[in-house]
């Protein structure tokens, strides 16, 4: 070994109290950094994940000016659903499944006995599906279902507010009101087939429709507004999208579900943002601990450096060995937060953790996961950022003169 | 003779809000009617679609509505009493209640606009000059139950004949302006009614909106039937 290194490792076991404290600071600076990371991770991949597989799809299809007129949501930019179309999405590499549907606007009232007073109706957005083609697009949406819901071509599902609202039970009648294509109030009946927790705060009024169904009340027999894809490889969406719109050409515009939920996408940056900030501050806190043990040992070693000087050591050598002292404080300290950091995540990812986002009515299991490129910049960012913080000691000592040095001053 | 009866007019002192909204009413919505409209929607993407309807007004503010085209709508009826609103759907047979403050057919009068014009009873408010117009008085209303049409309005009126609408503005709760309307094409609909026979609503929310109410007869002699509102005689 060289040397000065193994010099560096006595060194650094000379005052074991003292490592062993700097030591603690690092590894849980890193394993705390990683952790928090970790269950992020699969807070984020929970919302992803639930996203794509019970609401959006991966990806979404529409008329172009679509989504810039989704306010108004806009009826008359509606497509016919043929195989023709379906079958050249279909055609896209890495496409699994195709499904149609129409996102509207109505209100909802129940129907009640000869006589009784009928409840006001209540406004509703709602998205109707094909209960055939559908759970291929989104295989999770039925997860969100309270039990025993059916969703078919007579029964709609409720948002929970919505069926709370109209004490609505399974198989209660509601009548469906909406302007149509054109503008005209028309009505439908249908029976409710159940109701569902929303995964998402504001995803109260809502309702899952059967499409054929809807394309009576809107008056639109054979036509949609969106078709929903599935994909194979969710990492692979910008490259399917573009293949897509190429196929499609300039009258379709394509989406990715993180363009069609903006606030999710928010969401998540903040919970970067502060899992970012929460990191630096760990992350100084450990590297100053390791500077403040860094100068102590400068201090207390005066002679020792000057004796070093005197019998022929460089400044360069010296300033080298603290250095190596930082740098095995820091892999140590490293190497005990990675065990540490995979230990936690591992553990709370056996149990997973139950967690309801606050006005939302569906809980979430969140399996923390570690991505390679983050644990590896947390260990470098922990190894380099020691041997930074120890330039100053280290530097300190170089610049000692032998004889004062030897004098202790 | 023009500029002195306008001086004078200048001159008058504000009448009071209960005489304005009296004879707004008198003039928009009398005690009892048989009428026919057309409202034509004007949609974003320009298309239109036209409406023909057979009104029937009774005392009390109640009131009914027989949409006759188009086809899709044809045999819809509306029905208001006290302060429910109903729809008859005819493909339901079933009557279903309706919120005040809808879109009336998907067009930019809301089903209070065009089933609830009791402003008396509705808004209170103060009546003032405007100073860019000197023939009107701008009737400034706040609403004094959430079932009336809007939380505020601002309705200019002509002094002579007093009460006369000529423009409104209609506003939410937080001050935000959802629709404007032009009143128009004063016309003499026999019986000594006159009263403007074009509405038209804008959409401030959607400005490429707007929708076009035209009353094609309006009869106050007509005898009404008080059998004609109730609940039980919707889609016969």
């Amino acid at each position: 070994m060289n040397p000065l290194l193994s010099m560096a490792f006595r060194n650094v076991l000379r005052n074991r109290r003292r490592t062993l404290i700097t030591l603690a600071a690092v590894t849980i600076g890193v394993a705390a950094v990683g952790t928090i990371r970790g269950v992020l991770n699969g807070l984020q991949g929970n919302i992803i994940k639930g996203s794509i597989e019970t609401t959006l799809g991966a990806l979404q299809i529409h008329r172009t000016g679509y989504l810039a007129n989704v306010m108004s949501t806009p009826l008359s930019m509606d497509f016919e659903a043929d195989e023709a179309l379906l079958s050249k999405v279909r055609g896209v590499k890495g496409v699994t499944a195709v499904a149609p549907r129409i996102q509207f606007a109505g209100t909802l009232t129940l129907s009640v006995p000869e006589g009784q007073e009928q409840p006001e109706a209540l406004f509703f957005a709602a998205v109707a599906v094909d209960p055939k083609l559908e759970p291929a697009v989104t295989p999770q949406r039925s997860k969100l279902f309270t039990e025993g819901t059916v969703l078919d071509e007579t029964h709609v599902v409720l948002g929970d507010a919505l069926a709370a609202a109209f004490g609505a039970k399974r198989e209660s009648e509601a009548v469906l009101l909406a302007p149509d294509r054109d503008g005209s109030l028309n009505g439908e009946l249908a029976q409710v087939g159940g109701a569902m927790r929303a995964m998402m705060p504001g995803e109260m009024k809502i309702a899952v429709v059967p499409l054929s169904l809807a394309q009576r009340l809107l008056r639109m027999e054979g036509r949609i507004t969106e078709l929903a894809v599935g994909v194979d490889d969710v990492n692979r969406l910008p490259q399917i999208a573009a293949e897509l719109r190429a196929a499609l050409g300039p009258q379709f515009e394509v989406h990715l579900w993180n363009e069609l939920a903006p606030e999710r996408k928010t969401i998540m940056g903040i919970q970067d943002g502060i899992s970012v900030i929460v990191s630096i501050v760990f992350v100084m806190l450990m590297l100053l601990g390791v500077a403040n043990t860094m100068l102590m040992s400068v201090l207390e070693r005066t002679r020792e450096v000057g004796t070093m000087m005197a019998v022929g050591v460089t400044r360069a050598s010296v300033m080298t060995l603290f250095l190596l002292e930082a740098l095995v404080l820091g892999v140590l300290g490293a190497a005990g937060g990675l065990l540490l950091m995979v230990g936690l995540t591992f553990g709370l990812a056996q149990r997973g953790i139950t967690f309801t986002p606050p006005s939302a009515t569906m809980s979430m299991e969140i399996f923390p996961f570690l991505t390679f490129g983050f644990t590896a910049g947390v260990l470098l960012t922990a190894v380099g950022g020691a041997v930074l913080f120890a330039l100053y000691p280290a530097f300190r000592a170089s610049r000692l003169r032998p004889v004062q040095a030897l004098a202790g001053r | 003779m023009t500029s002195l009866l306008l001086a004078l007019l200048l001159s008058a002192e504000p009448p009071s809000t209960k005489e304005v909204l009296a004879k707004y009413d008198a003039i928009m919505a009398p005690p009892t009617f048989k009428a026919v409209a057309q409202m034509t929607a004007h949609r974003d993407d320009g298309s239109t679609r036209g409406y023909k309807m057979a009104i029937l007004k009774g005392v009390d503010d109640k009131m009914r509505l027989w949409f006759q085209e188009p086809a899709a709508v044809r045999g819809q009826e509306m029905l208001r009493n006290g302060e429910n609103f109903w729809v008859y759907m005819p493909n339901l047979k079933r009557a279903l209640r309706l919120a005040s403050r809808d879109n009336f057919q998907g067009g930019d009068f809301n089903n209070a606009d065009v089933l609830r014009a009791n402003y008396t009873r509705d808004y209170e408010g103060t009546v003032k000059e405007d100073p860019k117009k000197a023939d009107q008085w701008v009737v400034e209303l706040k609403a004094k139950t959430p079932d009336s049409a809007y939380d505020s309005v601002k309705l200019w009126v002509t002094r002579e004949p007093l009460g006369m609408p000529v423009h409104g503005e209609y506003y939410t709760a937080s001050g935000k302006m959802l629709r404007s309307a032009d009143f128009s094409e004063v016309k003499d609909f026999g019986n000594g009614l006159k009263r403007p026979a074009k509405i038209t609503m804008r959409n401030e929310i959607a400005t490429q909106r707007f929708s076009e109410m035209l009353w094609e007869s309006v009869d106050v002699a007509a005898t009404v039937g008080e059998g004609k509102f109730g609940l039980s005689d919707l889609g016969h």
